[in-house]
């Protein structure tokens, strides 16, 4: 049950410092809670209501697991037609060298950019929320902006930037008389990761600043009259404030970048060769298990594997912060 | 975990959209309906390119009583992909749909289009030119009318050969290409002769020099990547990629690989009849610079060709209405409306158009006013050896990069690349249920 391990954003940052706002949910919470039991009565008026949302809810996401579970016990084949193979296809895949080198991949890509990414945005969350630089707004607007546009569409720029025969690298090279090549095979999962990080890291960096600004300023004015310095400021109110959104973000970065698709796909058709192969992520590799080699169920059967490795990373990396914010 | 949710919801989408496939199977196989004289009410087609549209005007205007339903599919591939869905959910395909040559197989061997010689296209052959004919016949049935014809032929730049002192015109067979080659390649910088190639010219150049890599029998299929024709093949190409005339840093249809056929650095191409309007429009730069003539030959005098892309028309076994169907196929390959296709630039198949006068002496601006039509159609008219594609062409599309490409870049020789390859598709193909025979 993934929505089980829905992290409860409010809930964990409220922890650290309680705000009026943050605190209200749980308590009504617990107030509806105990107005049930001792109604001892089922009553039925609520799903008048929730109808319209269960049947989409059961159709747009229950459904579809469902089949897709279902599917992957079957297998298609060209002659022969359709047939149960139960979970056949389950420990194919587990010996399945190209998608485990592209779960691999994937994992290289998450341990190394995800930090990366986050640290940039942190830190540009507090230069912003430091108050002491010109043009913030601008530069929260820009910084956010790559969020906005269409991965597809940043890839292609970012591509013809990449390009080193006619793009702004050969520009470069000309200039300086460098011989840079940043589409090689052996740099091309930093070009990519060089994209994703320019695509989300004002997403994050919005999370972090949004969660510096529940911080009261009276705090701030506090620690002043206390004589602590701004790096005192940064290292004891805004860093362990920062804490609680660093779990949100750490989660959303691992899941998306286990879902790497759109910037390898498009950039398949730039890069020379075969950098780019077609597993090179698990998201690619059942798409074309899919579309070009027909293998539908297999593929189905590669989606829950890699949905149920996402889940599990999340899960611990969930776990893990929620232990640290009981100490 | 909302985005969990997601990759869930939409991984499920993606296999539900394919895996409706354990719904149905077959299904709606009408009666097929070969009255085409009587042939009226409406019919939907599939298919992508140039004069389409114009075509369908003119069949409406001469059959009255029929109506086209024309959606336009986009690219070879997806159609094949839309194809494949709507025959897994056992409804939804067209009538009459737009295939490329290679994919054709693959649909009859799980029953999706019908045979058309019940219509009588069998008595068709001696209008059309052979290559493409030929492509159309399983097990001497044409199941598929060709709309264009796409012999292999040999473009290169004229501006790039006079810098490196090559006459082009005298470039006969492969070993003048190899002396020319050096010379490019001696233009030093991003000079190259060609760039490392794509699936479907590997398989016409292969095709050329005789090999029959696949050999497909109802459920058996042999797989040979190393026969005699394949043995030339690999030992020429191995020769190029060893000096470095090949340049393995463009990919075919990239932007790189245009802007390099734009300024000359890519000298030449081996490729389709149908790519002067590919090159006018994606090329623009090298207008004037660009000629055509025969492909290179093993040996001096032959005529050797092949066929490389092409497309097809099939009516699917899903029609209800067959007449309807067949007479707009043969409308648009065989009848008036091959005529108009060809006006809106596609290469034909028919003899009456490849002998067209009128067609033939177009003088191409593009081409430095070579008249490019008598060349095309002089090499659709020169003979081709028996070849067949796998049923499973698309995945072995897809699968072409991951295995052969990296013996273009040096990191393992061409014949163990293309054994891996064989492997590959061997195992694909008895995955599916066929009997392999990997040799």
């Amino acid at each position: 049950m993934p929505s089980q391990t829905i992290p409860e954003p409010p809930a964990v940052s409220g922890r650290t410092i309680t705000t009026s706002s943050d605190a209200s949910p749980s308590t009504t919470n617990n107030r509806f809670a105990t107005v049930r039991v001792n109604r001892h009565k089922a009553d039925w008026r609520g799903w008048k209501f929730m109808w319209p949302f269960a049947v989409v809810f059961v159709f747009v996401f229950i459904i579809p697991i469902v089949y897709a579970i279902y599917i992957s016990f079957f297998k298609k084949q060209m002659i022969g037609g359709t047939r149960f193979v139960g979970l056949e296809n389950y420990s194919r895949l587990l010996v399945d060298q190209q998608f485990w080198s592209s779960v691999g991949r994937v994992a290289l890509f998450t341990v190394v950019q995800v930090p990366i990414m986050l640290c940039l945005s942190a830190v540009m969350a507090l230069a912003i929320d430091s108050m002491k630089l010109h043009g913030t707004k601008f530069f929260r607007i820009s910084t956010f902006l790559p969020y906005a546009v269409p991965a597809v569409v940043s890839t292609l720029i970012w591509g013809f930037m990449y390009g080193a025969k006619y793009g702004l690298v050969r520009s470069f090279n000309d200039l300086f008389g460098t011989s840079i090549d940043v589409m090689a095979p052996s740099v091309l999962l930093v070009s990519i990761g060089n994209i994703v990080t320019w695509e989300f890291v004002g997403y994050n960096m919005l999370i972090f600043y949004s969660s510096l600004s529940t911080i009261p300023h009276s705090l701030y004015e506090a620690a002043s009259i206390d004589g602590a310095s701004e790096w005192q400021i940064v290292r004891s109110i805004k860093l362990p404030e920062l804490h609680g959104s660093l779990a949100i973000t750490v989660i959303f970065s691992i899941i998306g970048s286990f879902q790497l698709f759109n910037e390898p796909s498009i950039m398949q058709s730039m890069v020379p060769g075969n950098a780019i192969t077609t597993y090179y992520t698990p998201n690619m590799y059942a798409y074309n298990l899919s579309f070009s080699g027909n293998q539908s169920n297999y593929a189905a059967a590669l989606a829950i594997v890699m949905a149920v490795i996402t889940m599990a990373i999340a899960y611990a990396v969930q776990l893990r912060s929620m232990r640290e914010q009981m100490k | 975990m909302r985005t969990t949710k997601k990759i869930i919801a939409a991984s499920a989408a993606i296999a539900t959209l394919v895996g409706l496939a354990a719904c149905g199977d077959g299904g709606g196989a009408a009666k097929v309906d070969t009255d085409t004289a009587n042939a009226k009410g409406e019919i939907v087609f599939w298919g992508w390119g140039n004069g389409i549209k114009e075509t369908i005007e003119a069949f409406e205007k001469a059959n009255p009583n029929i109506k086209v339903k024309y959606s336009s599919t986009g690219t070879a591939a997806d159609t094949a992909t839309a194809l494949q869905n709507a025959v897994a959910a056992g409804k939804g395909a067209p009538d009459v749909i737009m295939l490329e040559d290679a994919t054709v197989p693959q649909f009859v061997v799980d029953g999706s289009v019908i045979d058309l010689a019940q219509f009588g296209a069998d008595k068709l052959e001696d209008d059309f030119a052979a290559g493409p004919w030929a492509k159309m016949l399983q097990e001497g049935k044409p199941y598929a009318l060709p709309i264009d014809s796409s012999p292999e032929v040999f473009f290169y730049n004229k501006a790039t050969f006079d810098k490196a002192g090559v006459d082009g015109e005298s470039i006969k067979t492969w070993d003048d290409y190899y002396e020319a080659a050096k010379k490019v390649r001696a233009l030093g910088g991003d000079y190259y002769i060609t760039n490392s190639i794509d699936y479907q010219p590997f398989l016409a150049q292969a095709w050329q020099a005789g090999a029959q890599p696949f050999k497909i029998d109802g459920e058996n299929i042999t797989i040979n990547m190393n026969d005699e024709g394949l043995q030339k093949y690999v030992a020429f190409q191995q020769k190029l990629i060893d000096e470095d005339l090949i340049n393995p840093k463009i990919t075919n249809w990239s932007d790189d690989w245009y802007r390099s056929l734009g300024d000359g650095t890519t000298a030449t191409l081996s490729i389709g009849a149908w790519m002067p309007t590919d090159l006018e429009t994606g090329a623009a730069a090298g207008k004037g610079n660009w000629r055509v003539a025969q492909l290179p030959q093993w040996e001096e005098g032959e005529e050797a060709s092949s066929e490389d892309g092409g497309s097809a028309l099939a009516i699917t076994a899903q029609s209800k209405n067959t007449a309807a169907a067949y007479k707009f196929a043969e409308f648009l390959t065989h009848g008036d409306g091959a005529k108009v296709m060809a006006e809106h630039g596609t290469f034909p198949a028919t003899k009456k158009q490849l002998e067209d006068p009128d067609f033939l002496s177009e003088k191409s601006e593009y081409f430095g006013g070579q008249e490019v039509n008598k060349v095309l159609a002089a090499a659709a008219e020169r003979k081709v050896s028996k070849f067949q594609y796998l049923p499973y062409n698309s995945f072995a599309q897809s699968k072409y990069g991951d295995d052969v490409v990296p013996a273009f870049q040096g990191k393992m020789t061409l014949k163990d690349a293309l054994t891996k390859y064989a492997k590959t598709l061997a195992s694909y193909g008895s995955d599916q249920g066929y009997t392999v025979d990997n040799q």
